[in-house]
């Protein structure tokens, strides 16, 4: 039974890791076609990928996107959460739902509502409208982030900066962001990571001049297969769990599924 | 108000210590909330609101007739056509959130008897997968399941099958992918569960000779239920909704409903029809929702 349970979790870790372990490997063959097991290792295809300017560009814009709709949302989120945590708003659990109601809606959905509105308006094929989007998804994750942190933070030490004189804006940057740090910069990143590989409502909404680097993978997925593609999936990996131990280290996963 | 300012009384005076930092104090508070507010109400509220008014309007080559109003576009989606559609998504979610719970209860019950460290990196393991890219997952299981992929070239070199086996570009590819690439929403509750259950409630039980099944069935499975509904509710909800994973893996002939509001909208150009599909799988996928939490609560309330 013991061994059959190990045996078990040794096959599903195989699993779970087989599909990215292949690209990375493939990544560093030196054949057109995809040739395991190969006789030699060759780092054609990342040069193959800064050779691509619609690579390069792609991932420029995506980090761009990420960086200010992780931004946008962490700062705002921030903001209206300290006021439901330690206020007594009125309608604070309406506004609570309300911001956590983006993970209710599909991500097609939004897509298809976001595709027609951003046309009807003229933002269709625009940066902006990209944004707006993108912080409209990552907000429930930058928020149950930050509610987290904050309920960690005793309001006391905030009372007592006020008595000794602090503004309410000054207390929360000197007092409050320092002690919930961690936990905000774990929503912020949390925030980035998804914004950053978010297809599904994207593919909807990019137009040709903005098409993210997964929309472009996902294009040239649907288009072509060769190494090149391995390459450039082994960089988003590496950054997936650059981000991943980043995360892991200021304790972002702890709350994760509770 | 001053007197419980000491940093170590922080926690023990949350219940008791009023909530407001100041009482009545409503303009800092609503200041802070406003901005995200108006801003969801602006980027999210009003396109939901614009697809719904989209789909009672007719098409036209122009784009939407808003001259017009009808119930066209939601009779268009009892074609028996567009309903398999829908069918086959729900068919296909459900078992997926169905295998899903199978291959994480031995998972979660392995990891709640390891080491706190242990458990720190087994939980990277299975959190990772899903901070990769979609497509870059869908691209890795390409290159093990297509015809001419590493499974099958193994495979028929070892002579084991004569002709390569159909692994994707059909529902198989795409149970697979999403069951991958979804593992954890239905993992971590189940784990969390796992965790809290009394040890000494398992060894009396089969210290009195319950069966292991028998122990499953009677302490670990009621006990687990709730997170096991909720993570599959979730896992569910996603998987109804996945795109690139279904489009990458299934190929043409397992068209999805995500798939095709795709061609729907930005082939065909038919927004109203677009719409409408958008609001049927918001509609099925919030009710199915609901009525499994209300199945949830009700068993509960049973076993209580």
């Amino acid at each position: 039974m013991r061994t059959g349970l190990k045996l078990f979790n040794g096959a599903m870790a195989v699993f779970m890791l087989a599909p990215l372990v292949i690209v990375v490997l493939i990544s560093f063959t030196p054949e057109e076609y995809f040739a395991l097991p190969t006789t030699h290792w060759s780092l054609r295809w990342y040069r193959e990928v800064f050779h691509y300017p619609g690579f390069v560009d792609a991932f420029l814009l995506s980090l761009r996107l990420a960086l200010l709709s992780a931004f946008v949302a962490t700062g705002l989120t921030f903001l209206a959460v300290y006021a439901l945590v330690r206020f007594e708003l009125p309608g604070r659990k309406t506004l609570d739902g309300f911001f956590m109601s983006p993970l209710l809606v599909p991500a097609v959905v939004f897509g298809i509502a976001m595709l027609q509105f951003l046309n009807l308006h003229g933002l269709y094929n625009s940066f902006w409208g990209l944004a707006a989007a993108h912080v409209m998804i990552i907000v429930p994750f930058a928020a149950r982030a930050i509610m987290a942190a904050l309920h960690d933070v005793p309001h006391q030490l905030e009372w007592a900066a006020m008595n000794l004189g602090a503004g309410r804006l000054g207390t929360i940057w000197r007092i409050t962001l320092p002690l919930a740090g961690r936990g905000v910069l774990a929503g912020f990143l949390f925030a980035f990571i998804i914004s950053f590989d978010e297809v599904t409502t994207t593919i909807f909404i990019t137009g040709p001049a903005y098409q993210t680097l997964p929309v472009r993978v996902y294009n040239y997925l649907t288009d072509q297969i060769d190494p090149t593609i391995a390459a450039v999936s082994s960089m988003l990996i590496l950054m997936s769990f650059g981000l991943i131990l980043a995360l892991d280290r200021i304790g972002g996963f702890k709350r994760l599924g509770r | 108000m001053a007197s419980a300012i000491s940093p170590d009384d922080g926690r023990c005076c949350e219940a008791s210590a009023p909530r407001r930092a100041a009482p009545g104090l409503i303009w800092f508070p609503l200041a802070c909330v406003l901005p995200l507010v108006v801003l969801m109400l602006g980027f999210f509220l009003w396109p939901l609101v614009g697809a719904i008014v989209n789909s009672f309007h007719p098409y036209s080559l122009a784009g939407i007739n808003t001259a017009h109003w009808t119930l066209a576009n939601y009779r268009t989606l009892l074609d028996p056509f567009y309903l398999g559609v829908l069918w086959r998504t729900v068919r296909i979610s459900f078992l997926i959130s169905l295998i899903t719970a199978v291959l994480a209860y031995p998972v979660a019950w392995y990891a709640t008897r390891l080491r706190p460290t242990a458990q720190a990196y087994l939980l990277i393991l299975y959190v990772a997968p899903w901070l990769v890219n979609v497509a870059v997952k869908a691209f890795g299981w390409t290159v093990l399941l297509s015809p001419r992929g590493l499974i099958n070239r193994s495979l028929m070199s070892l002579g084991l099958v004569d002709s390569p086996l159909p692994l994707m570009f059909n529902e198989t590819g795409v149970v697979i992918g999403l069951v991958h690439a979804h593992f954890m929403f239905v993992l971590l509750p189940l784990w969390a569960a796992l965790g809290g259950i009394d040890r000494n409630l398992l060894w009396a039980a089969s210290g009195l000779g319950a069966t292991g099944s028998a122990v499953f069935r009677s302490i670990v499975l009621p006990l687990t239920l709730p997170a096991l509904l909720a993570g599959m509710i979730i896992n569910f909800t996603i998987n109804m909704a996945a795109f690139a994973t279904p489009a990458l893996l299934g190929g043409s002939r397992v068209q999805v409903v995500s798939t095709l509001a795709y061609r729907i909208n930005l082939v065909d150009l038919n927004w109203p029809l677009g719409a409408a599909m958008a609001l049927v799988l918001l509609a099925v996928t919030l009710g199915l929702v609901l009525a499994a939490q209300r199945l949830g609560t009700g068993r509960r309330e049973a076993s209580a």
